[in-house]
């Protein structure tokens, strides 16, 4: 059973928590979920692979690794520009800020740009995610997969982007200090993510 | 410490710096906890109605096969043929009862309405911790019901594969007859899906961070530690629900074949993926009624709950267990049979703390001063019920029974032990509970005691026959019965269900009835008209914007009733030590 | 544990958080890539390409998420809350795969 405290209590600041701020910790749990729905998409495949080997391609056949080895790269210069922003506004440097997410909102673009002109190259040789038009190497299950995961991950790149964009937007409008910068550690959270999550993907998709 | 830089996040807003707002701002797109409770109290009781005549619809054709169905003259030739329902409607209706009361009604009721109106509250918080994003999760599952809904009104009508949607049957329209209906499903489901997700956000933020200081988590009313489990099972099991709903989609749309073993897919691997959401998803539909039970019983023994640590572990076991345990639902799926004598072990498991909250809940009213108000009536029920459908559970927790009876009425009866029995009976118990608060008046006493007796039998007498034409063979989802010989000596009982049924149905127009009636004549509610502990009682009913008028201190636990030496028999938990009390008016008994 | 005064001063200063290498931890990153595309086509065994290339790639995830997500700087309760979909993950696809 509780007893009452036995001093009182005069404190204004609400009970210790995660002991980070309420958005950072938000956008954390809110990562958790994308963990869990990653985790459907790319479990689907490893399972679908498991089960049936021969409907997909080894590396390098149908899927272009030098060029996503590439892009990979370009994500990741993307993300330390994000941490560059992030260490910026830190120091309350405004300019610095303002520079370096600009610079990951159009890293990021290019690497959409590279992944759309990957796709279009794909769609030339067959490889498609339905069915009836599939005619590449392997089977349709190996497009249907494929697609569906990068192609989910490419929606986040393509949020990320344009949540960079508004933070830029409101950068410009000084809304960013070296004491409030809950918006830019928040959207560079999202796109650490969003880099991790291609990491993986990168690595059981084309690699393996 | 709520933030390392304190200017991170908005300053709180207590209660009295009210701005003037408009209508719109106020009632409609409002970013207040309390209304977007409410907000979701309204729809998820509509669809509790709509739901609740699907199910009339399946009875009269278990009950009466091939016999008009009375008042369907307005139906469409698609459904209802001279009276006679159409067995692809009948399909339909078996799915959209188990969609819509799952997914619609009994967890948006559980945790739309009570997570986002009692959390603040129970914390001592002015709000959320994400209020605009709470008001999107609202407005997000809105055009959700409505493509629900929409299904209805489409060509081929609306989805027809159960509420499981296993492919094939619901990925090739050919085998169900449904196209766009089945489509608008998963698009429905989808975005409804985001709804929870941003809620999930809220209620685990707001729990972890806008604690009032001397709310540790172990002083946290049980409603507010269901609630928060049930959060994170939401957070982690519905993004997987979204990612097969997604490839199933892409199956029917772009013709991928993720689960068409024709192609190269696995129906399995669908089963799998649903299951792993599906099973968490009942815990998410049981956990928040059991805080609410507990805060009732407390409440209506005037005892402390018996067990408080132990009631948190035993809701944390449930959480957690309920994720490996996913199988018992595959069991007749041909799966690996080592894989499902694992699940079988870890769901006889589960029943361990299930159990443990059912003694701490008998222990509690042992020797209480009980009152037998409404909830109370309500709360007592749920522990009875839920028993029962615990006990029902167990059977087929085993892998050999399970075998006999899976896809029989004897799940049925089961399933609404526990969802109908279990949560819909502590939904009636909170929703008249928590009224006063919502509303700032009282329900009828009279008009609840009458509904909850007329609930409770027709219920019982609907649901407990299904154990017994259950392990008599007759499987779910059948259109009629009639057309197998060894099903036809049922016929009378399945009658005696469709009258109980029809019955059980109808009275719920009272308890409707009370609902509206009371919030227009219903007895003014003063703040604390159950003299509770927990801090929602210590405002006003209704709470003003910003809930308190300054950040409460916390001094106790919430179920310090009867305590000895104190001329009142409950202490609230803001109350400092020491402080004497103004005498309270008598609690409203029963 | 309660932050005393001088705490969230301290924590609200400028760059007061430890400051990891960040393109120290980018050339890491760098490299582990390259040695991943090496792994897949150097023509070792299935096995072991596969136990080779998921235990780089978790290295290069960890990298960013402790570093670049500053999870290594962040209080012991978050760090904890984030270890919860990983157990999930694992069960949900080593569970299925038994299927098969």
């Amino acid at each position: 059973m509780d007893h009452a405290a036995a001093l009182p209590l005069d404190s204004q600041r609400p009970e210790p928590g995660a002991g980070v701020y309420n958005m950072k910790l938000g956008m954390w749990v809110f990562l958790l979920s994308e963990v869990m729905f990653f985790t459907s998409l790319i479990g689907a495949y490893i399972i679908l692979r498991f089960a049936h080997p021969t409907a997909f391609a080894e590396p390098g056949v149908v899927l272009n690794v030098p060029l996503t080895a590439l892009n990979t790269f370009i994500l990741i210069c993307s993300s330390v520009t994000m941490v560059k922003a992030f260490a910026a506004i830190q120091q309350g440097d405004q300019r610095r800020l303002k520079q370096w997410l600009l610079a990951t909102a159009g890293i990021g673009a290019m690497f959409l740009g590279v992944q759309a002109f990957e796709y279009y190259k794909l769609v030339g040789h067959g490889f498609v995610p339905n069915v009836a038009n599939y005619a590449a190497e392997g089977e349709p299950l190996y497009g249907a997969t494929f697609y569906t995961m990068t192609g989910f991950h490419g929606a986040h790149v393509a949020i990320g982007v344009l949540s960079l964009l508004f933070v830029s937007w409101r950068a410009f409008r000084g809304k960013y200090t070296a004491q409030s910068y809950g918006g830019v550690e928040i959207v560079g959270l999202y796109w650490h993510f969003v880099d991790l999550v291609w990491i993986i993907l990168f690595t059981i998709v084309y690699l393996m | 410490m709520q933030s390392t830089a304190p200017m991170m996040d908005a300053p709180l807003h207590w209660a009295g710096h009210d701005e003037p707002q408009s209508f719109l701002r106020r009632y409609i797109f409002s970013t207040d906890h309390k209304i977007i409770g409410i907000q979701f109290l309204f729809m998820s009781l509509f669809f509790l109605l709509v739901g609740g005549i699907l199910a009339g619809i399946m009875r009269w054709q278990l009950g009466y096969p091939g016999q008009p169905l009375p008042a369907s003259g307005m139906l469409p030739e698609t459904m209802v043929v001279d009276g006679i329902i159409l067995p692809e409607f009948y399909n339909s209706a078996v799915t959209m009862h188990g969609t819509i009361m799952v997914f619609f009604a009994i967890m948006p009721l559980l945790v739309g309405v009570f997570a986002n109106y009692l959390i603040p509250l129970q914390i001592g918080a002015p709000d959320m911790a994400f209020p605009k994003l709470n008001m999107l999760s609202f407005w997000t599952a809105v055009p959700a019901g409505f493509i629900m809904l929409a299904g209805f009104f489409v060509p081929g009508g609306h989805a027809a594969a159960g509420w499981t949607s296993y492919p094939p049957l619901s990925a090739i329209p050919e085998y169900s007859g449904v196209d766009l209906g089945q489509r608008l499903w998963l698009i429905s489901l989808i975005i409804l899906g985001f709804s929870s997700l941003m809620g999930a956000v809220n209620y685990i933020t707001t729990v972890i961070n806008m604690r009032a200081p001397g709310m540790s988590l172990f002083r946290m009313p049980l409603a507010t530690w269901s609630l928060f489990i049930t959060a994170h099972l939401v957070l982690l099991a519905i993004p997987i629900l979204t990612g097969a709903l997604i490839m199933l989609l892409f199956d029917q749309t772009i013709g991928t074949s993720f689960f068409r073993a024709d192609q190269g897919g696995s129906p399995l691997l669908w089963q799998h993926l649903f299951w792993f959401f599906g099973h968490p998803e009942v815990y998410i539909l049981i956990l928040p009624a059991m805080g609410f039970v507990s805060e009732i019983i407390a409440a209506g023994s005037r005892k402390p709950i018996f067990g408080y640590h132990a009631m948190v572990i035993a809701i944390a076991a449930i959480g957690f267990l309920g994720w490996i345990v996913w199988g018992h639902h595959m069991f007749q799926s041909g799966m690996n049979p080592a894989l499902g004598a694992a699940f079988m072990g870890t769901t006889m498991v589960i029943a361990v703390p299930s159990a443990i909250k059912v003694f701490n809940w008998l222990a509690t009213m042992w020797r209480g001063d009980l009152h037998f108000h409404v909830p109370m009536l309500n709360a007592v029920a749920f522990v009875a019920m839920f028993v029962i459908g615990g006990l029902s559970g167990v059977f087929v927790a085993s892998t050999p029974v399970d075998i006999y009876l899976h896809d029989t009425y004897f799940v049925v009866a089961h399933i609404h032990y526990v969802l109908f029995g279990g949560s819909l009976f502590a939904l009636f118990g909170a929703i008249t509970f928590w009224y006063p608060k919502m509303f700032g008046r009282m329900m009828s006493e009279g008009l609840g005691k009458v509904h909850f007796w007329l609930t409770m039998l027709f219920f019982n007498a609907t649901f407990f026959p299904m154990h017994q034409v259950g392990i008599g063979g007759m499987m779910r989802r059948i259109y009629d019965p009639l057309q197998y010989e060894y099903m036809q000596p049922m016929a009378p009982t399945n009658r005696f269900i469709t009258i109980a049924a029809l019955l059980l149905i109808a009275t719920q127009l009272i308890f409707a009835f009370n609902f509206i009636w009371s919030m227009f004549r219903g007895a003014k509610a003063e703040a604390n008209p159950w003299r509770a502990n927990s801090l929602e009682w210590v405002v006003p009913s209704p709470p003003p914007h910003g809930n308190f008028t300054e950040m409460p201190h916390v001094y106790r636990g919430p179920y310090e009733y009867s305590l000895p030496d104190e001329a009142e028999d409950y202490m609230p938990q803001n109350v400092p030590p020491g402080v004497p009390r103004p005498s309270s008016t008598p609690v409203h008994a029963g | 544990m309660q932050p005393t005064a001088a705490d969230t001063a301290a924590a609200s200063a400028p760059d007061s958080r430890p400051h990891p290498n960040y393109l120290g931890i980018f050339g890491i990153l760098f490299v582990l890539t390259l040695v991943e595309v090496g792994v897949a086509f150097i023509g070792l065994s299935k096995t072991l390409t596969v136990l080779a290339l998921l235990l780089l790639a978790l290295w290069k995830a960890l990298l960013v998420a402790l570093f670049y997500m500053h999870l290594r700087y962040e209080p012991r309760r978050l760090w904890m809350l984030t270890l919860m979909p990983l157990p999930l993950a694992i069960i949900l696809v080593v569970a299925v795969l038994t299927e098969f």
